[in-house]
């Protein structure tokens, strides 16, 4: 290594950020922490700016969880750097860490133990040794994040009918008049060819009750259905965008749902 | 041997049943041939009257079961109509088994009318006797099957319902000292134990006093206001170091109230809904206020808090699955505990956050 690695830490609770930053310190003295950011927003804002080589990501953050951070960052990362390696740092949470595990995602537990940290530093190490192309780490932790999204139940309940209020009417919007359904504050806008309502609910409540087969997420607020893609544009820096039939609007696509727009 | 218990059958299977009449049969029959030969001395041989014995017992066998058949089926005899069964079953099957017997020892059918002589007397009360002997032993078996059996499912049930209390007491414990807290609370004491002593030494004394009230609540029926606001200090206390400034809070309980009864456990929830959906998750954090104020018979417990608060349909705006089950449950044991007199009312508050409202009769 010939440049001083940089570190970020992302944790909301002062005295963890703290803590973190004096072991790494002690494991790893040459590793410099460039900055420790409070929340969600100012993780992400962080990492941009300061552009550090590895990312330590609390999950429970409030503004963004850790893991809503990363995938945010997956897509307004600059294409000719070369991806932060992404640790998670995560209290007791089984549920979580049996899908680290499963997502081959690094991650420490805290109470954070010296031996655990002192691994996740030697892989880090590794990793950081060898040359690597600017898109390799983006593409290994943008599997990692499509591992994590949660599975569709194959044999749950499906919606065939969308009802929404609107006004003192309830309308009836039949599954496969729906373009797209995007994620707004609290609500969840219904988008047909004709009309959008608004219902209210969650996406993540709303994807476990569509086909998988029809209704794609491509985007963390966005669920379309893929038969009302025309086409997928991908610019110079690879990032898609979608053109619908019956729809002016184009939609984004986020890089962790990009494998789905591949050529067969 | 069920031939003569009143058990339905179908519990054994059957070959092992007719095989379990047969030895028992064959016992009866041997010890009555042998009683006939030599008590009553009915002058025929021992090996006949072994013939006559098995054709005789063998053929109650069958007219009592037959009648079981026919009047209980599957169904559970009762004592006296089962006690006229088995004597109509001994007459007809005594009188059956000379004749099979007879015929069986080709002897002449002639003899068995008219010769009405002490012997045979004998052998019908022998028979008798031997049937009810048998079937009183066999129903008593019965009873007493059957009350060993309905002590052992009582016994089942209270160790159930045991089993239940048990889970109920150790799910209310669980939901008080949650995983994720606990560790995060150790975390923050492991890094103060080396950046600041003297205050892991104050966050190791609130979470010991934290542990000790939370577990002495859990097994409590009641506790005090005091005793209440004691744990809610210390859990305050414990998220304050952990939060930093991004949580404030304040504890207002007049003296006068600290000795009121309080159901424990009902009031640690509103403020860990307040920190988990109200400031935690919100950036700048914010303040918490628990008031507790007695009105005349009714003691209210207001818990303020500037979170991030509710949408219209009174849904936290930061809402995890498996949410909502905390207020369900207070909600239930208040009305457990007071029925229509207990009540908790959550309001907006401004300009954002939640007030939950908790009121309960209190004697003056």
């Amino acid at each position: 290594m010939n440049t001083t690695v940089r570190a970020l830490i992302a944790e909301d609770e002062a005295i963890l950020a703290q803590t973190l930053a004096q072991s790494l310190q002690r494991l790893w003295p040459e590793l410099e922490i460039v900055g420790t950011a409070p929340n969600g927003y100012a993780a992400v804002e962080q990492a941009l700016a300061l552009r550090p080589d590895i990312l330590f990501l609390d999950i429970k953050m409030p503004g963004k969880t850790g893991m809503e951070a990363a995938h945010e960052l997956t897509d307004e990362w600059p294409a000719h750097l070369p991806f932060p390696q992404i640790v998670f740092v995560t209290a007791y949470d089984e549920y979580a860490v049996d899908a680290f595990e499963h997502a081959a995602v690094d991650y420490v537990l805290k109470p954070v133990s010296d031996q655990r940290l002192a691994r996740t530093v030697e892989r880090l190490q590794a990793r950081l040794a060898k040359p690597q192309s600017a898109g390799s780490e983006l593409e290994r932790v943008l599997d990692q994040l499509r591992a994590l999204v949660p599975a569709q139940a194959a044999n749950a309940e499906r919606l065939s009918i969308i009802r929404a209020a609107v006004g003192n009417q309830i309308r009836m919007i039949p599954i496969e008049d729906v373009v797209y359904f995007e994620a707004t504050d609290k609500y969840v806008n219904v988008v047909t060819a004709e009309a959008e309502s608004l219902i209210r609910t969650s996406l993540r409540d709303l994807i476990a009750q569509l086909d998988p087969a029809q209704f794609w997420q491509v985007h963390r607020s966005l669920v379309v259905n893929n038969r009302a893609i025309e086409l997928a544009h991908r610019d110079e820096s690879g990032k898609i965008t979608l053109k619908l039939r019956g729809r002016k609007e184009n939609l984004p696509v986020s890089r962790v749902f990009a494998h789905l727009f591949r050529q067969m | 041997m069920n031939t003569f218990s009143p058990d339905p059958p179908g519990k054994i299977p059957l070959p092992r049943r007719l095989f379990n009449d047969f030895l028992a049969l064959s016992v009866v029959s041997f010890v009555c041939a042998a009683i006939v030969t030599w008590v009553i001395r009915a002058g025929s041989p021992y090996w006949m009257n072994v013939v006559f014995s098995y054709c005789i017992g063998g053929m109650i066998m069958v007219f009592i079961q037959l009648g079981r058949w026919l009047f209980w089926r599957e169904r559970r005899p009762t004592f006296w109509p089962f006690m006229a069964n088995i004597l109509a079953g001994i007459v007809l099957g005594y009188s059956s088994g000379v004749f099979l017997a007879r015929t069986v020892l080709g002897m002449p059918m002639e003899a068995m009318r008219g010769n009405f002589s002490a012997e045979a007397a004998g052998i019908w009360v022998m028979t008798f006797l031997v049937g009810v002997g048998a079937t009183w032993f066999f129903w008593n078996r019965q009873r007493v099957a059957q009350l060993e059996a309905q002590a052992a499912s009582e016994r089942a049930r209270a160790e159930a319902v045991e089993k239940q209390a048990l889970q109920a007491q150790l799910q209310l414990l669980q939901t008080q000292i949650e995983p994720h807290m606990l560790f995060n609370t150790l975390a923050n004491l492991q890094g103060l134990i080396a950046l600041d002593p003297p205050r892991a030494q104050h966050m190791l004394d609130q979470l010991i006093q934290y542990l000790r009230a939370t577990l002495k609540a859990s097994r409590a029926g009641s506790t005090t206001l005091g005793g209440e606001f004691t744990l809610l200090e210390a859990y305050l206390g414990l998220m304050a170091v952990r939060m930093g400034s991004r949580l404030q809070y304040r504890l207002d309980l007049p003296d006068a109230l600290r000795d009121l009864p309080m159901p424990p456990m009902l009031l640690q929830p509103l403020i860990e809904n307040a920190i988990k959906h109200g400031l935690e998750p919100k950036v700048d954090g914010g303040r918490i206020d628990v008031t507790a104020r007695r009105d005349g018979e009714r003691l209210s417990v207001t818990v303020a808090d500037t979170g991030l608060g509710m949408d219209e349909h009174g849904i936290a705006r930061h809402s995890e699955p498996g949410t909502g089950v905390g207020l369900a449950n207070i909600r239930e044991r208040l009305a457990a505990l007071h029925g229509a007199d207990g009540n908790l009312t959550l309001t907006a508050n401004t300009p954002s956050g939640v007030i939950a409202t908790l009121t309960l009769p209190s004697a003056p």
